[in-house]
């Protein structure tokens, strides 16, 4: 079971919720979930066969850079942040 | 120094020469203006006289009629950029935005936004001829203020723009702010209602620049084979070769960068500025052109870092803080891609806050397009929160160092994403603080005060590469492609010194171009001593490997039978079979060939950083001057792999946000020119304005890396600028709530004038 942490600005599009489970082996396959409860939310997310630049994924607190189909752990948290540039 | 759970280093924690000191204070190492290669021919910038306007015509024929003249360029020579956005490592840019801000298309959006670019004989005759390049405006009305830029009815940089939110969802109507970010938690509403003390401000920053002394340049060379040379100034030579390669529509491989010495960067020579027309140049004209900004040109057109308007409430309950509330509006520049994002993620983070709603605002205005510039978005978020933080504490009666500690962020807490922090050294940093003799002393005297701040700052991971060759006789050759700003030449030789349990001096690290490595992202995001040390520990244990093999073959034990110990291989079972490192390496042609270990790596483990600052200041009621009396940097260094680099990076910090503080501000008239693009206007702090820097190391080690380490570098700049002001307000009874705290401002605010 993988956790989503959805942020404030998309709970509108899953009823207000803050955190989602699903069931998905990658992160292609979570946000195909998250697709299924909130149509064209893959789309929003997706360009070019990997997440938006503007946007990050954090794994189990941590963002780094992952292809769409890399294994998760089956208890992986998924946060959706901001991408984050250095000095 | 604090230590805590700190293993035995033979190499890491000592103080080692850098190896690249010599060179720059005897003058002979290479920057990239000091390259001439046969032929080389100078290339300037005609540059926008105005914030906001539409180009009509560009007349060049003059200017390419001058004797000595090569070539002259416009946008209308570059392949057509695509209006997508492309990850360039540690960040994105928007290939169209990034070829309009090269060189404008059909509109100018700041002063000083390139035109069109000469090439000729002498940098004489270039500057001539750049004056002779006839640019035919439409002047519009500019907007440089972020609060007038988020009018309905303010003028708009791009008719095109919608507002993008976080879902991907774009707003119907036009508009100047080109993006929105929220994170909320909790319930701010009743955690307001039921605070003891609630407070509510506004603050103001303005746009500042990095200062570094070295100005942009770039030497470009299109060969004749088809393929272009860059020498450059660049924070990452793997990032300008992409960007260029995206620009001009080359295949990456055709582009070789090769960056030379660094002066200074701080994230703003991340983006590429004159790389493309100084290519473009010579592919015209068929001779190498070397582009050098003077320092005018700097400011007007490089990056600084965005100015602000923040809004913020807090609201604290029995001493803990229980609610805050904050919209940050952050200055884009004349393109999107502020650091609201990262502003917003890093407000509140030093505190365990269960209800917040914080929003941020990336807003277009017709200034220079900001870039990077050390933990770039926090310190404004900073300034706010812990400038507002005082004066709450203060009414509350708690010590405000006590009231950070009871608040603090500690193992499991949330940032406001959700994502919990692993092992952080927040909380240490504090107790530091207060144990500090800095703290402990009294401030005494009329017109003095003290403040403290509070700091956060991520860190990043990303790519890098490293390849080490064993030496037959035992040296070692570290082949790295992060430009080393910092010291990181140092840092990573002294991580495998440490791993391989040899001497740092038996090693020589090299920073090469991007045809000799594997990809390198960027020297930013306080990442080089992480995830260059990262890929340079696994490069060791690949050496140790090989090594194992090698004495196999020597002393004839298996593999399994023998370990890795103090530059050495030796019998697990029988301490008289032993081979050391140099032996290993002089027999490496009998058994086997060259001896290369290698890694390449995109890092993870990534250690947050924290910082608590200390400032005492003395304000002169008669002039408004503020001087620094004592200051005291604690930071959560993870492992100080060289501490004496460690504490340079906390002191560079700390006098940049000073200078943030008291002196520095783009000075716009309201048309838009910048009125103080010299270091003679632009007033940044001297060693003269500052007193010896006093650092605290506070080690908790990272529990992602094999020595600990945390990035440094960005932190500092992030607790100075609320500490100042709140050391100020502590002296004149008087709270500022907009930077810079210049003798004017200080004088006026004191004085209701």
């Amino acid at each position: 079971m993988v956790v989503v942490i959805i942020p404030a600005l998309m709970r509108p599009l899953f009823g207000g919720v803050n955190r989602l489970e699903v069931e998905a082996a990658t992160l292609d396959e979570v946000l195909h979930a998250l697709d299924e409860r909130s149509p064209g939310f893959y789309d929003r997310l997706v360009e070019d066969g990997r997440v938006r630049p503007e946007l990050a994924i954090a794994v189990n607190g941590e963002v780094y850079q992952m292809a769409l189909h890399e294994r998760l752990a089956p208890t992986t948290q998924l946060t959706i942040v901001p991408a984050i540039g250095g000095g | 120094m604090t230590t805590v759970d700190r293993p035995s280093y033979k190499v890491i924690g000592t103080r080692p020469i850098r190896p690249d000191g010599v060179e720059k204070v005897t003058g002979k190492a290479q920057y990239g203006a000091d390259i001439r290669p046969p032929g080389l021919v100078y290339g300037r910038v005609v540059r926008s006289p105005h914030a906001h306007a539409r180009i009509l015509e560009i007349d060049t024929s003059e200017a390419e009629a001058i004797p000595g003249v090569l070539a002259v360029v416009t946008s209308k020579d570059f392949p057509i950029a695509a209006d997508k956005i492309e990850e360039l490592g540690e960040s994105a840019v928007n290939l169209r935005e990034l070829s309009e801000n090269i060189l404008a298309h059909d509109k100018t959006l700041y002063h000083g936004h390139a035109v069109a670019a000469v090439a000729a004989t002498s940098s004489q005759i270039a500057e001539e001829a750049a004056k002779r390049v006839k640019v035919t405006y439409e002047v519009l009305p500019p907007v440089l203020d972020v609060r007038d830029a988020m009018r309905d009815d303010a003028p708009l940089l791009n008719e095109n723009r919608r507002t993008k939110s976080m879902d991907g969802s774009l707003s119907e109507k036009p508009s100047n702010i080109a993006s929105i970010v929220q994170f909320k938690g909790g319930d701010v509403d009743a955690a307001f209602a039921a605070a003891d003390h609630v407070l509510e401000r506004e603050y103001d920053t303005t746009m500042v620049h990095q200062g570094y002394i070295e100005p942009h340049n770039s030497t470009a060379n299109w060969n004749s084979d088809g393929t272009l040379t860059i020498w450059t100034s660049t924070q990452g030579a793997f990032v300008v070769r992409a960007q260029v390669a995206q620009v001009l529509k080359l295949p990456v491989a055709r582009v070789r960068v090769i960056p030379l010495e660094i002066g200074g960067g701080f994230g703003g020579k991340i983006p590429i500025y004159l790389d493309p027309v100084a290519a473009m140049l010579s592919k015209k004209s068929g001779k190498p052109v070397q582009i050098t900004m003077n320092r005018t040109e700097v400011f007007q057109a490089s990056g600084p870092t965005s100015g602000s308007h923040i809004k913020v409430k807090a609201g604290v309950k029995d001493g803990k803080l229980t609610a805050v509330q904050a919209s940050l509006n952050y200055e884009a520049g004349a393109y999107p891609g502020s650091a609201v994002g990262a502003g917003c993620m890093c407000m509140i983070s030093p505190y365990n806050v269960e209800n917040f709603d914080i929003t941020g605002y990336d807003v277009v205005v017709n200034k220079p397009k900001t870039a990077a510039y050390r933990a770039p978005g926090a310190p404004a978020a900073s300034f706010a929160i812990e400038s507002l933080l005082d004066e709450l504490v203060k009414q509350t009666g708690l010590d405000p160092l006590q009231f950070r500690l009871d608040n603090s962020s500690r193992e499991n807490t949330s940032m406001v994403t959700g994502v919990p922090f692993p092992r952080i050294g927040a909380e240490e940093t504090v107790r530091a603080a207060i144990d500090s003799p800095h703290y402990k002393s009294p401030i005494e005297g009329p017109n003095r005060g003290r403040g403290v701040a509070s700091g956060f700052w991520f860190n990043a991971g990303l790519q890098s590469s490293v390849v080490v060759s064993v030496n037959p006789d035992g040296t070692i050759n570290l082949v790295e492609g992060s430009t080393d700003i910092g010291g990181t030449r140092a840092s990573l030789t002294m991580q495998l010194a440490e791993t391989l349990g040899v001497g740092y001096d038996d090693i020589h690290a090299t920073v090469v171009d991007t045809d000799s490595v594997g990809h390198n992202d960027v020297t930013g995001g306080s990442r080089t001593t992480f995830a260059s040390g990262l890929a340079v520990h696994e490069a060791g244990l690949d050496i140790q490997r090989q090594m194992i093999q090698r004495a196999s073959a020597l002393l004839n034990v298996p593999e399994d039978g023998l370990e890795y110990v103090d530059a050495a291989v030796r019998a697990k079972n029988d301490s008289s079979k032993r081979i050391s490192f140099k032996e290993i390496a002089a027999k490496s042609g009998q058994t086997g060939g060259p001896i290369v270990g290698k890694a390449s790596l995109s890092a993870r483990g990534v250690g947050a950083a924290f910082a608590t600052h200390i400032a005492d200041v003395e304000v002169d009621p008669g002039t408004g001057k503020i001087t620094v009396l004592r200051y005291t940097a604690v930071q959560d260094v993870g492992t100080a792999i060289h501490p004496s680099y460690v504490e340079g990076q906390i002191q560079g910090g700390v006098a940049q946000g000073v200078g943030w503080a008291i002196n520095e501000e783009y000075y716009y008239d309201e048309q838009g020119h910048l009125l103080n693009s010299s270091y003679l206007d632009y007033r940044m702090p001297t060693t003269l304005d500052l007193p010896m820097i006093e650092t605290v190391l506070v080690e908790v080690p990272n529990p992602g890396h094999p020595y600990g380490v945390r990035g440094v570098g960005e932190v500092p700049i992030v607790p100075p600028l609320a500490a100042i002001a709140n050391a100020v307000a502590d002296a004149t009874g008087h709270r500022f709530t907009a930077l810079p705290l210049s003798p004017r401002r200080v004088v006026e605010e004191l004085y209701g004038l």
